[in-house]
């Protein structure tokens, strides 16, 4: 799996300015940052919120920019957005009483030729903080000092909830 | 496999929405419009006739090309008054900026059409404190019923 990190991300290169502007108020310079932002907040929110994705990235977005003023330096950006993405799509998954695993008549017939189909069905059956690890560690590659810091549980917490996370999504994937 | 993740769907609107609910002194009305996206854009987007039949305090608007997305529109008032917007411009999309003016309008799919939103606001010192107010300002400033019936004349034409 390939980490996805800030040096990745399109349209950097202006960014500090891009974040200057937004926090004068220049809704301009925050409509450009929304422009980036969206993909990578939705890209987050996707697997943990599920159903509920688009929901919780408007609500991270909304997090991120009524609290923007509060960043101090902008090339922290991703990293202080990916916590609070993180944060608000697991606050809307557990809202949305998704936290219960799926009931196993849910579960797709092997071979289903759709694979991203298939991959979302299996992370359903996980609760949403599983999904919140999964995404941490093997969507965005962080390790396991920043993901407990993101996560706000020690790193053996979050070590053994990778684990059984790994395990349950290995369980469910080859049912 | 990390390209089988899914990922959530984040509409024109909604983007909308975070732009409404982070600015201060703005409001977002929405309004459902029985056509499809493209073609309710291709009248929405048209910004030299439409905004002037959107936007109550406009009585007529130009509009001259910049760079890429990005537009100069020139708005008078009937009371005389004067206002230069940047714009940003693209399918679904506009975003457009004066001194002391913003509106933003949005298109999306929805089951009934196409979801439109549109957002006006005050670009003013201590305008926060007009609070109780903000929410009024979208609504009384835009009449989206008259989209409506522009779409629905431009339907007819076809």
């Amino acid at each position: 799996m390939n980490p996805i990190d800030a040096g990745e991300h399109p349209a950097t290169a202006g960014l500090p300015g891009l974040v200057r502007a937004a926090q004068d108020g220049d809704s301009m310079a925050m409509a450009e940052l929304l422009d980036v932002l969206a993909p990578y907040v939705a890209r987050l929110c996707g697997p943990i919120a599920l159903g509920d994705g688009a929901d919780a990235a408007q609500e991270a977005l909304i997090a991120v920019f009524t609290q923007i003023g509060q960043l101090r330096e902008p090339a922290a950006l991703f990293g202080w957005v990916r916590a609070i993405a993180i944060r608000e799509a697991v606050r809307v998954a557990r809202k949305a009483h998704r936290a219960a695993p799926a009931e196993l008549r849910d579960v797709p017939a092997r071979g289903d030729p759709q694979l991203a189909s298939e991959v979302r069905d299996v992370l359903g059956r996980l609760a949403p903080h599983h999904r919140a690890i999964l995404v941490l560690r093997d969507l965005e590659g962080l390790d396991e000092q920043t993901v407990s810091d993101i996560l706000a549980v020690s790193t053996g917490t979050a070590k053994s909830r990778l684990h059984r996370a790994r395990r349950r999504f290995r369980q469910e994937w080859d049912r | 496999m990390n390209q089988h993740w899914p990922v959530a769907d984040l509409d024109p609107v909604r983007k909308l929405r975070v732009m409404a609910a982070s600015i201060p002194g703005t409001g977002l009305t929405e309004w459902i419009i029985d056509a499809p996206p493209e073609l309710v854009w291709q009248v929405a987007s048209n910004l030299q006739a439409e905004m002037p039949r959107l936007v109550r305090d406009f009585r007529s608007v130009t509009v001259t090309a910049g760079p890429g997305e990005r537009l100069v529109m020139h708005a008078r008032g009937y009371l005389g008054q004067r206002a230069r917007f940047d714009v940003v411009l693209r399918p679904g999309w506009c975003w457009m900026q004066s001194r002391f003016l913003l509106c933003g309008m949005a298109a999306a799919p929805d089951p009934d059409g196409t979801r439109f939103g549109f957002l006006g606001g005050l670009r003013l010192p201590g305008v926060t404190l007009l609070h109780p107010l903000l929410h009024l300002i979208g609504p009384a400033a835009v009449r989206l019923d008259r989209l409506q019936t522009d779409v629905q004349r431009h339907l007819g034409q076809q």
